[in-house]
């Protein structure tokens, strides 16, 4: 693995959060500022573009007040058909606005002038020129201005057109129908217009400036470019022809919604030829000629001042996290350099350099407390070597005691195989195998009175050097105790009364002594509170003693011991155990047990007294499978030869 | 002496050539129906890529005004050759013009009743007792036999150019050209899916439109020019049909020359609607074809709206250059 730094995970972790921190701020400041531009955007397209409807208005309003008014005469018949032309030069004097101006009659309306009948006066430089137009060539019931109003019986502002009489200037036309009185009824009777130059439309249009590139345009009723900064599209093109030709089907959306007459600022669907990028749009209509303005807002330009600061504040941002990064990077050094000396040290004071030099701390906070324990753990293992040292001594002064003093205990027993060369009669062998350095187990043989064989073997309760002790004690009482008695009852009795007595430490032993009389094979026995031996006739089968019904010697005092007594042929053998071999443990817990034992020397009948020993030794170890031994283990067997 | 006539014999040869060689290559003035836009595109591209040249003829296109007619052009002596739908050509000829058709380019009707969906107007029936719009020149006889025939009462509109009537709803439909006006409407934000159409051609009136005129008396002087003429226009509305792109160029170039509002988009839409009429036939007319069924449809159509029987037959009206 890749060796990194304190300082690089607290920067990276610092640095990933505060990144993460920045980016929320930013999200919310960004949407929020971005709503706020865009608000104030809307609001100022809503007033951009409501003041040019209305300086548009101040003249289309007040244009269309002349025919109505003109209309509302001729249906009084406050005109007579003479008074028409000065009545229209008049009004074209005082309105400058009006270009042109013609009130034109339906068919025969005045049968004295046929079929057509339409005063007509206009402006050529300064002065005005009249006219009665209407022939065969000028069908005027037939053109829009005159169809139309008459059609639908409403006032009807014209799509703009060149007037090319006039030096071809972009015109429009306001006509309303007027009626009168025929035969009482109340019918139309023709149309009233004025003529209007737009060229001023143009000049509005064109001074409304939008950011840098923005632009403002007009569509007529149908759609039709009226002006716009692209000169081919006026008159050329409609809103729906440009959508088609630059496949934007949203700008078709758009000029419907904007031809319908409705308003609203929203962010374009479409993209512009006359300027790129993402574009926002506001429109809105003319309440007398429902044509539509239309204002469109560049996106970026709209947002141009939250992108610069954007750029700033994320330079700014850049900027401090360099340095944030690098104040960490000195902070975490210093505090952490003293811990790289720590760890030095640290070291050496496992390799034993317990008077190493700590690094200097000057300051009060937690290196300091660090520092304090590292001096602490410092003193203490210093003391605890020196008490460790001593420790050691007195234990291993103590265990080569305990060693001598097992050296004594084994020496107390017989070792010596076999043990009596002369004695044709017997063979006998024995192992103690001590759980700790002395043990409480004890066996022991010896000829007394010539030919009786006295064997013994027996369990201390407790262990160790109380155990051994009173081992000892009870091995000289049963030697000195069988120089004079020969029954087994009377050794373990006499035993028990001098064990019971002064007995504070409530030690007992286990016991088991027999007397064999090597001349007939007689075995005498008194087993107090001992593991029944084994008798195994001579190759035939090996059976366990009977249980005892008689208590440890050193209880009672006074306790009565009984025996019993046994024939043995020659070959039989007579093996005698603790309970260490019988409830030897393994791991898991399991005592060898009785059956174990059983089972070994039925297999192993006919074996010499070594050799079942060693075979029992071999099952006992297989059993424990090297787990610790836990009590003395001593086996002893006796073969009686005849 | 010697020298100086010989001087002036050069001189007045070179003075003269250019009269020579002009007197050599015929022309032809041609005159389509209406003003320039790509409903002639083939004419204008035959022109300008010079098939009439290659084709050895000099071709003078003249376009009629509000108020002179391609037959008063070609009945002055201002035009040879115009062009004309079929119905009206034979309503001239009824009217004592001695012309014939020498080719019938367009073999089919572009003619269509519209209305918006929101005068709940739904089935040709439906029209009975409506006001509708008609152009005033010309083009009515085919709606107002369908008209007839069905014995629908209608209010006929008389309209000179715009569609401005029918947007303000002045009336309730409107007889419109597929490949013209109704392009018109859509241009002026109606979209498609809010009109209803009934083309004349879906209730058995598909009498074909564009077809060439001239004088008898022309026919039968420059049968070998106007065939020329002939080859060369079906080439250039070949060359057109291959390279639209190049040939809305020519028209929308004409159309500025004429100081007539140009829009690409709707000039566009008319050549390809021409063009289906023109290159598909489904009663096995060939090219430039006039079939006598189709004559008879519109004699009959004619004789209907006029109540005069056509004074001439087929083949005194239609003279095929290649017979």
């Amino acid at each position: 693995m890749k060796k990194t730094t304190l300082s690089y995970h607290i920067i990276r972790n610092v640095l990933l959060f505060c990144i993460g921190l920045f980016l929320v701020i930013f999200s919310v400041y960004y949407y929020f500022t971005r709503n706020t531009i865009r608000e104030t955007t809307r609001e100022n397209a809503i007033f951009l573009a409501n003041h040019t409807v209305n300086r548009i208005e101040q003249v289309l309003t007040p244009a269309e007040k002349i025919p109505e008014i003109v209309a509302k005469m001729l249906e009084s018949a406050f005109l007579s058909k003479d008074s028409l032309i000065p009545f229209l030069k008049s009004m074209l004097s005082i309105n400058k606005n009006v270009y042109g101006s013609i009130i034109a009659y339906e068919p025969d309306y005045f049968p004295e002038q046929g079929m057509y009948f339409a005063p007509y006066v206009c402006r050529q430089g300064d002065t005005i020129y009249s006219s009665v137009l209407g022939d065969k060539n000028y069908e005027y019931f037939y053109m829009d201005w005159y169809q139309i109003p008459k059609m639908t019986n409403a006032p009807y502002w014209s799509e703009p057109y060149f007037d090319e009489g006039g030096g071809n200037v972009l015109m429009t036309t306001y006509s309303v129908p007027f009626y009168t009185y025929k035969n009482g009824k109340r019918t139309f009777s023709g149309i009233v217009t004025v003529d209007i130059s737009l060229e001023w439309l143009t000049e509005i249009m064109s001074q409304v400036k939008i950011l840098n590139t923005g632009y403002a345009f007009l569509l007529s009723r149908n759609g039709v470019i009226i002006t716009h900064p692209n000169k081919d599209y006026v008159m050329n093109q409609t809103i729906f022809t440009i959508a088609k030709e630059n496949n934007q089907p949203a700008m078709r959306e758009t000029g419907r919604n904007m031809i319908q007459g409705k308003s609203n600022f929203e962010s374009a669907g479409f993209r512009s030829k006359w300027k790129s990028g993402k574009l926002w749009i506001n429109y809105a209509a003319l309440p007398s000629s429902h044509w539509s303005i239309g204002v469109i807002y560049p996106d970026d330009e709209m947002f141009a001042s939250l992108h610069k600061i954007n750029i700033i504040l994320l330079i700014l941002i850049l900027i401090g996290l360099s340095l944030l990064s690098f104040v960490i990077y000195k902070i975490v050094n210093n505090l952490t350099s003293p811990l790289k000396q720590f760890a030095k040290s640290a070291r050496l004071i496992a390799a034993g350099n317990f008077n190493v030099h700590l690094p200097e701390i000057k300051t009060e906070d937690e290196m300091k407390e660090l520092h304090n324990s590292f001096s602490y753990m410092q003193k203490e293992l210093g003391d605890y070597i020196v008490t460790l040292k001593d420790t050691t001594a007195a234990k291993e002064k103590i265990e080569s005691e305990l060693r001598i003093a097992k050296e004594i205990q084994m020496s107390m027993i017989p070792h010596i195989f076999p043990p009596f060369p002369d004695l044709p009669q017997i063979d006998v062998f024995a192992v103690l195998k001590s759980a700790k350095e002395v043990g409480g187990d004890l066996y022991d043989f010896f000829v007394i009175d010539g030919n009786k064989f006295c064997f013994a073997i027996g369990d201390v309760s407790g262990k160790g050097v109380p155990a051994s002790l009173f081992m000892a004690v009870t091995r000289t009482l049963v030697r000195s105790i069988s120089d004079k008695e020969f029954s087994p009852s009377v050794i373990v009795g006499t035993l028990n009364k001098s064990i019971s007595l002064n007995n504070e430490s409530s030690m007992f032993v286990t016991f088991f002594l027999g007397v064999l009389d090597l001349s007939n094979g007689e075995l005498k026995y008194t087993n107090a509170g001992h593991n029944p031996p084994v008798i195994i006739k001579k190759n035939k089968e090996a059976v366990m003693f009977e249980k005892t019904k008689f208590i440890p010697v050193g209880l009672f005092e006074d306790f009565e011991y009984g025996e019993s007594s046994l024939q043995l042929e020659p070959g039989d053998k007579i093996f005698l155990y603790t309970d260490g071999v019988s409830e030897a443990e393994n791991s898991e817990n399991e005592l060898f047990g009785d059956g174990a034992i059983m089972d070994i020397i039925g297999r192993n009948l006919t074996a010499p007294p070594r050799e079942l020993i060693h075979k029992l030794e071999e099952g006992i170890s297989a059993h424990v499978n090297g787990f610790t031994q836990s009590d003395d283990i001593t086996m002893m067997t006796i073969v009686y030869n005849g | 002496m010697k020298t100086f006539t010989f001087k002036a014999v050069i001189l007045l040869f070179l003075l003269l050539f250019p009269i020579f060689v002009h007197a050599q290559i015929p022309k032809i003035t041609f005159a389509p129906q209406w003003i320039p836009q790509a409903q002639f595109a083939g004419y204008y591209v035959a022109q300008e890529k010079g098939f009439y040249k290659e084709a050895g003829i000099e071709v003078e296109i003249v376009h009629p005004t509000a108020n002179i007619q391609a037959t008063a052009l070609l009945s002055t002596g201002k035009a040879d050759l115009i062009s004309l739908f079929l119905i009206t050509g034979m309503s001239a000829k009824n009217q004592g013009l001695d012309i014939v058709n020498i080719a019938q380019i367009s073999q089919h009707s572009a003619i269509l009743f519209v209305t918006k969906k929101s005068r709940g107007i739904d089935k040709l029936e439906k029209l009975d007792g409506k006001k509708i719009g008609i152009w005033k020149s010309g083009f009515d006889e085919v709606p107002k036999a369908l008209m007839k025939q069905k014995n629908y009462n209608v209010e006929w509109v008389p309209i000179l150019s715009t569609v401005n009537l029918f947007m303000m709803d002045g009336i309730d439909a409107m007889t419109v050209m597929s490949y013209n006006e109704y392009n018109n409407i859509i241009n002026c934000g109606v979209n498609e899916d809010e009109l209803n159409v009934f083309p004349v051609a879906d209730y058995g009136y598909d009498v074909p439109e564009d077809g060439l005129y001239c004088l008898k008396s022309t026919y039968e002087k420059r049968r070998p020019e106007l065939l020329k003429f002939f080859q060369a226009t079906l080439k250039g509305w070949d060359y057109a049909a291959a390279n639209k792109a190049i040939a809305i160029d020519m028209v929308i170039e004409r159309m500025k020359q004429a100081h007539i509002p140009a829009n690409r988009v709707h000039q566009e839409w008319m050549l390809d609607k021409v063009l289906e009429m023109i290159m598909i036939s489904n009663r096995g007319a060939k090219r430039g074809e006039l079939i006598e069924s189709d004559f008879l449809k519109a004699a009959g159509i004619l004789e209907n709206s006029t109540k005069n029987k056509s004074k001439y037959t087929f083949a005194e009206f239609y003279k095929p250059l290649d017979k």
